[in-house]
């Protein structure tokens, strides 16, 4: 009822500003974000009535290209951005300044029915090069594995290659999917799956773990120690290896409406609900200091 | 007022052919594309003179021909093939068509080589445009390697900023068109080139090619080499040195000894710091041995400027351009200019758009078709279709 109450605050909020002519905050990128970044956009509008905004996905790409191109205010992106990506931007005059705003612990998932419960890192990059190809090798029973991932323009895909894949390519027989939502979909019917996602679509609306889906922990080494993606002190401490910071981007240091929503997002508030929603929170360190000296 | 009754009748014939455009368009929406596309790109004009001379830039290639006013005119259709086998590796297949390059034959004579004849005739056909391997961080990171029949360095900033080929190609792409005079400069051709970014401030390329260009055959043992330095001291603000060289074979006219060759030097100069405005400026310059004129050499060159503006972006933007040409440096009577004018239009979706444009023409009229020494001034209205799918 409370979130009926908030969409319908925000929908009438947006109306509001479209009418009174108030510009838009455009915010567009990566899929993995685009949950999370929506449900802080309906709860600022609903404090805000007046700043309307809109929130897109489309991939971290996507989102990035249309920052340089100037048509989106905010960048949302699950990985950093590229070099090309940089030179491209200040050709045009865009000098891009990437705020975090969350930690996510991606987490590698499989059909509950499969019998593995922890993998190392290296086995995770093995399963995705497909230099393995039956889950027996890893433990499991005998069974064809079948790889779930995300296409190409994805930061999720491309913070896979390089922080697990070893910046090796992916094996072809992936299926390469347009979302995490997909990913998701396509575990939960298929026994031998294996997908990555972010930790904000692991959980139903009572914030249990999807039915039919096994979260896998991880380890480092071998006979190490597994962690999964969501116990939040093994990410903050960095025990679970494959959680990266998500970003949003704007040209140069932000201004006006978009400051203040950066600033509320980074904030005690915004941060409350990246928590409730399956992320962890930016922490008093090493990002909330490199957000600092964005804004200024 | 039979003509203006004629001309917007023309028009509105014109437009009836956005319903099937648009319907195409629609078909081909998609938000996330796959590593393997498929593309198309066409536009076509419709064409209609506003003066009555017809503007010497748009007059087919025999002056026996019938000017193309009043219809519609096929321009150009790429299919394009790309395969992006990972981050690094990408493929590209790409055929062209258009009206002008329609070989279907080569006469090689001499030997070795030294004259090449092709055949031609008025069908439209598709030919190879682009065959290449594009392989980023090859050897180093940020350097990029391109083999094959690739693009080459010439035009492409220049093209990128004024993004409205199917309006008009840029000045030094466009020069052989716009005067007739040959400049050897072409978009693609076989070779490598290699491309490297010392940071954002500072980039550099070079390339080796065939020097005949895409579309025809090897007629030299020589070489092309291009350079490129790309220095942009502050965002938004970027300015593009480049120069080729080539050999070329010598004729009898010239002295034994002599070893002719072609040199173009040209500077592309660009402001993109205000947001949706993209302000530029393009120079260049060509020297070839064997132009001359009572045995004097002459430089063939010109300049341009260009702006456009989203008004909207995706959705439509203004732009205007100025173009001034000087086929022959000793020859001042020849120089031309084209001015162009006009909207990008995108109704509903960026797939497809509405271009309409005039061209301003001022040039010799002895140039092309008559004795004499009179300037000719000429206007043409273009509605331009742009598809893309």
């Amino acid at each position: 009822m409370k979130k009926i109450t908030v969409i319908a605050l925000a929908t009438l909020t947006l109306l509001a500003g479209l009418l009174l002519g108030a510009k838009m905050i455009q915010i567009k990128g990566s899929d993995t974000m685009v949950n999370l970044i929506q449900i802080l956009a309906e709860e600022y509008m609903g404090k805000n009535p007046a700043i309307p905004i809109a929130v897109l996905g489309g991939g971290s790409g996507t989102g990035i290209t249309g920052l340089i191109n100037q048509i989106c205010d905010i960048a949302n992106s699950s990985r950093e951005w590229k070099p090309k990506e940089i030179d491209q931007a200040w050709d045009k005059g865009v000098t891009p300044r990437s705020f975090v705003v969350a930690v996510d612990g991606l987490s590698i998932i499989v059909n509950e029915k499969n019998a593995v419960e922890q993998l190392t890192i290296a086995q995770v990059g093995a399963l995705y090069r497909g230099e393995v190809k039956n889950w027996k090798a890893v433990g499991g029973a005998s069974l064809a594995v079948s790889l779930y991932g995300r296409q190409s323009n994805s930061g999720t895909y491309v913070f896979m290659q390089e922080h697990v894949l070893g910046n090796k390519n992916y094996s072809t027989d992936m299926k390469e999917m347009n979302g995490n939502a997909q990913i998701v979909e396509g575990v939960l019917q298929d026994e031998g799956a294996v997908g990555y996602v972010g930790v904000g679509y692991l959980h139903d609306e009572k914030g249990r773990i999807r039915k039919g889906l096994k979260v896998l922990k991880i380890s480092k080494e071998p006979n190490g120690a597994g962690y999964l993606p969501t116990d939040k002190a093994a990410v903050d401490s960095g025990a679970y290896p494959i959680a990266r910071p998500l970003y949003m981007a704007t040209n140069g240091k932000p201004k006006g409406d978009v400051a203040r929503l950066l600033s509320w997002i980074v904030g005690p508030e915004g941060q409350a609900i990246v928590e409730r929603e399956g992320f962890f929170t930016i922490g008093e360190g090493k990002y909330k200091a490199a957000n600092d000296k964005n804004f200024k | 007022m039979r003509n203006v009754l004629r001309k917007v009748t023309d028009i509105v014939l014109g437009l009836l052919m956005l319903p099937m455009v648009s319907i195409m368009s629609l078909m081909a929406q998609t938000t996330t594309p796959p590593p393997q596309t498929f593309s198309a790109t066409v536009y076509l004009d419709y064409r209609s003179f506003l003066s009555n001379a017809g503007p010497t830039t748009l007059k087919p290639a025999s002056d026996t021909t019938a000017y193309l006013n009043d219809q519609f005119v096929f321009r150009r259709a790429y299919f394009t093939y790309e395969n992006k086998i990972n981050d690094d590796l990408k493929f590209r297949f790409r055929i062209d068509a258009d009206n002008t390059a329609n070989v279907t034959g080569v006469t090689l004579t001499g030997s070795p080589v030294s004259g090449v004849t092709l055949g031609k005739d008025d069908k439209l056909r598709p030919y190879l445009k682009h065959l290449y391997i594009e392989y980023a961080n090859f050897l180093v990171p940020k350097m990029v390697l391109n083999a094959g029949m690739i693009e080459t360095l010439t035009f492409k900033p220049a093209e990128e900023r004024w993004g409205l080929r199917s309006v008009a190609k840029t000045l030094t792409d466009g020069y052989k068109d716009v005067t007739k005079k040959e400049i050897y400069a072409s978009s693609a051709d076989i070779g490598a080139t290699l491309k490297y970014s010392f940071a954002k401030r500072f980039r550099v390329a070079a390339g080796y090619y065939n020097g005949a260009h895409y579309s025809h055959a090897e007629n030299d043992q020589y070489k092309e080499v291009e350079l490129q330095a790309q220095l942009s001291p502050i965002a938004g603000v970027s300015i593009v040195g480049y120069m080729d060289y080539e050999r070329k074979l010598p004729i009898a006219a010239l002295p034994a000894e002599t070893k002719p060759r072609g040199l173009t030097y040209k500077v592309d100069a660009f402001f993109e710091r205000i947001k949706n405005l993209v302000v530029a400026a393009e120079w260049f310059t060509y020297r070839n041995d064997l132009y001359q004129t009572d045995g004097e050499k002459y430089d063939v060159g010109g300049w341009s400027v260009f702006g456009r503006y989203a008004v909207k972006p995706d959705k439509l933007q203004l732009f205007a351009r100025y173009d001034s040409y000087r086929p022959n440096s000793l020859d001042r009577d020849l120089d031309m200019s084209l001015a162009i004018v006009g909207f990008d239009w995108a109704p509903y979706h960026a797939s497809w758009k509405l271009q309409p444009n005039v061209w301003f023409t001022n040039y010799e009229n002895g140039v092309r078709y008559n004795a004499g020494a009179t300037k000719n001034s000429d206007i043409v209205f273009n509605l331009t279709f742009f598809l893309s799918f």
